[in-house]
């Protein structure tokens, strides 16, 4: 018999703390679509995602209802198209993306990932060919999204990418200008990229992926505040070492919900299981925050000083708890901090309390990065690239996952609002120092070395 | 080997279960299945237990009363019967939770859909929230759902009969709390 304790505990995370499965992104790889005619693969592509994914939407809401546990978002991720199409002209690189965007929309997907590039060694004709095409791409489309890999712990930064994508990204908000630049809020520049990201928009199906796989994401910041809120009510002398306790059992719970969500789904779709990515993914909705648990923590807001350790130690309960909960764990797995995502890290923005310094601080502990981060519009190409060398030289560094979604709003300067709809939220725009001192550095070009630790072999 | 069942009801108090296992013991019952519960202060417990063909339960019930009737507790015993009367499905077991102000016919009215359905209760808890204003009953039903139900259709007359009842009701599949609560 089950507990009644239990079963009201879990009653109070779906009901009040907004538990539930962020999203199940369905893995096709497009290799065995190549074709020299882009028509044919666009047709071999939409075949295939069809045939794979067509039930994807309703087989996710029907386990959901049968574990009276949503899941919020389906997506698809495919392979970097730079890869996958690499024969093709950028012109044909947006027909692809306008392709994705109609079969997402025909799908009733949220989004679809994979519109990208690995680049952190050199660049292929079909790399180039992509990364002009993003702008476009992300302008015409609705639900396509992209991401750059420029740099790893083993090949180093390729500094000549890290360039151009400060030029892309100024493109793609100037051609979103419209819509505050909102397509560079589905592109995002990383650092050792994860195969296996069910997140947005950085997700992609990695080439020693299986055919099709269903990876999940969980979320649950709301569950690990409240929780900590309990805790130290019922008990105000719990110390940190105890609190860790505690966040690390409710990643625990949350990451098992993922699990079982997503092996059923699996199951039902006959398309293997490949990992949970258990990350504090936040809303824009109250009481969906990562921000609010600093709060929890003592903190009177996100980032004050205390704010790093605090992030640390959340970041590595949180994958304490969840590698135990789950068989595989992969993608980003850790605590995101997306400033206009996120109600309580938008307005800590808005007040002063969170900077653009201070953010890159705390992604050295996180498991993500400067994530939509709405900067001034004036902002040059080689200041939006001296910021992604600097984040992608902690990751290198670290051996870790990092990225840069950063939006310069057209028109809007720091203080002024940007608004990006729905999931994407709204923020206030920080304030970049932007002097044109990054401008000669990134001139420089060519690939900082990788770092001498990731020589392990 | 013939079984009996034995269900024994009263106000609580320690050492009633040494006295029913003293006494079946001394009456060579053997006891197989024991469940006890305590509603508030009343205790109630359901034995069952074997005895030899030869053996009068008739003798083993009036030595019972004669030790247990003393303490205020009332005690019934029955011989069991042969086969089991449920239909033994292979369901899916699923929670189902209502919280809601308490009024009477909540139980009667959830059960009705679950009867209907040919839904059997293997479990059932009902829990009044006196601290809670206005007083909040929550109930928590373990039930087994044949594989012949169609799932869509019992889901929406249950949610509809909850909503006439104005309580918050949850249908979830018992997976979940057995995934999150137990390693």
């Amino acid at each position: 018999m089950l507990n009644e304790r239990e079963i009201i505990a879990t009653l109070e995370m779906l009901r009040n703390e907004n538990l539930d499965v962020r999203t199940v992104t369905m893995g096709i790889s497009l290799f065995d679509c190549a074709s020299h005619d882009s028509e044919r693969f666009i047709a071999n592509i939409r075949a295939k995602i069809m045939r794979l994914a067509g039930t994807l939407v309703d087989t996710c809401d029907e386990v959901g209802l049968k574990y009276g546990i949503p899941v919020v978002n389906k997506r698809i991720s495919v392979s970097p198209i730079a890869v996958a199409a690499a024969g093709f002209s950028s012109a044909e690189m947006c027909r692809i993306a306008g392709a994705l965007d109609e079969l997402a929309r025909q799908l009733r997907i949220d989004f679809i990932g994979g519109f990208g590039a690995l680049v952190e060694k050199g660049f292929t004709k079909g790399d180039l060919a992509l990364i002009e095409a993003i702008p476009e791409a992300l302008a015409t489309t609705d639900r396509v999204c992209s991401s750059v890999n420029v740099a790893s712990t083993h090949a180093g930064i390729n500094m000549d990418a890290v360039a151009l994508m400060g030029r892309t990204i100024k493109r793609a908000a100037d051609m979103t200008a419209d819509r505050d630049g909102i397509g560079c809020a589905k592109l995002v520049v990383f650092a050792n990229i994860p195969q296996d990201v069910p997140f947005m928009a950085g997700a992609y199906l990695g080439v020693g992926e299986p055919d099709a796989v269903i990876n999940v994401g969980v979320s649950g910041p709301g569950v690990v505040k409240k929780a900590i809120d309990r805790a130290r009510e019922a008990n105000p002398d719990l110390d940190l070492g105890r609190l860790s306790e505690i966040i690390k059992r409710t990643a625990f719970k949350v990451t098992r919900v993922g699990e079982l969500i997503g092996r059923t789904v699996s199951d039902k779709l006959k398309v293997p299981f490949g990992v949970v990515d258990l990350s504090l993914a936040p809303t824009p909705n109250v009481g969906d925050s990562v921000g609010e648990i600093f709060q929890s923590l003592g903190l009177k807001s996100i980032g004050n000083p205390g704010s790093t350790a605090i992030l640390a130690m959340l970041n590595d309960a949180v994958k304490k708890g969840g590698i135990f909960a789950s068989s595989h764990v992969g993608g980003l797995s850790g605590a995101f901090i997306p400033v206009s995502e996120d109600l309580n890290i938008a307005e800590a923005a808005k007040n002063g309390h969170l900077t653009i310094e201070k953010l890159e601080a705390m992604t050295s502990v996180c498991s993500v990065g400067l994530d939509m981060v709405a900067i001034p519009g004036s902002t040059s190409a080689e200041t939006i690239s001296g910021i992604i060398a600097d984040e992608m030289a902690i990751g290198v560094m670290n051996n870790k996952s990092t990225a840069a979604r950063l939006i310069p709003v057209p028109g809007k300067k720091a203080g002024d609002r940007a608004s990006f709809g729905g999931l994407l939220g709204e923020a206030t725009i920080l304030n970049i120092p932007d002097d044109g001192g990054s401008a000669g550095f990134i001139r420089l070009g060519g690939r900082i070395p990788a770092p001498v630790h990731s020589f392990r072999n | 080997m013939k079984k009996i069942v034995l269900f024994v009801l009263g106000p609580d108090r320690p050492g009633i279960i040494a006295t029913i296992s003293k006494v079946l013991f001394e009456s060579d019952c053997n006891l197989e299945d024991v469940s006890q519960t305590i509603l508030q202060r009343e205790f109630i417990s359901i034995v069952i237990a074997s005895l030899n063909e030869s053996a009068d339960e008739k003798i083993v019930l009036e030595e019972l009363r004669s030790h247990l009737e003393p303490l205020g507790l009332y005690v019934h015993l029955k011989t069991m019967s042969g086969s089991p009367v449920l239909p033994q499905h292979v369901g899916e077991s699923f929670v189902i939770t209502t919280v809601g102000p308490d009024r009477p016919g909540l139980i009667a009215g959830i059960s009705e859909v679950l009867a209907r359905h040919n839904i059997n209760i293997a479990n059932l808890k009902a829990v009044s929230r006196v601290d809670q204003q206005p007083p909040h009953y929550i109930t928590i039903y373990e039930v087994d759902i044949p594989p012949f139900t169609d799932f869509h259709e019992f889901r929406t007359a249950l949610y509809a009969r909850a909503k006439e009842l104005t309580l918050d009701i949850n249908l979830q599949h018992r997976e979940i709390f057995e995934q999150i609560h137990q390693v």
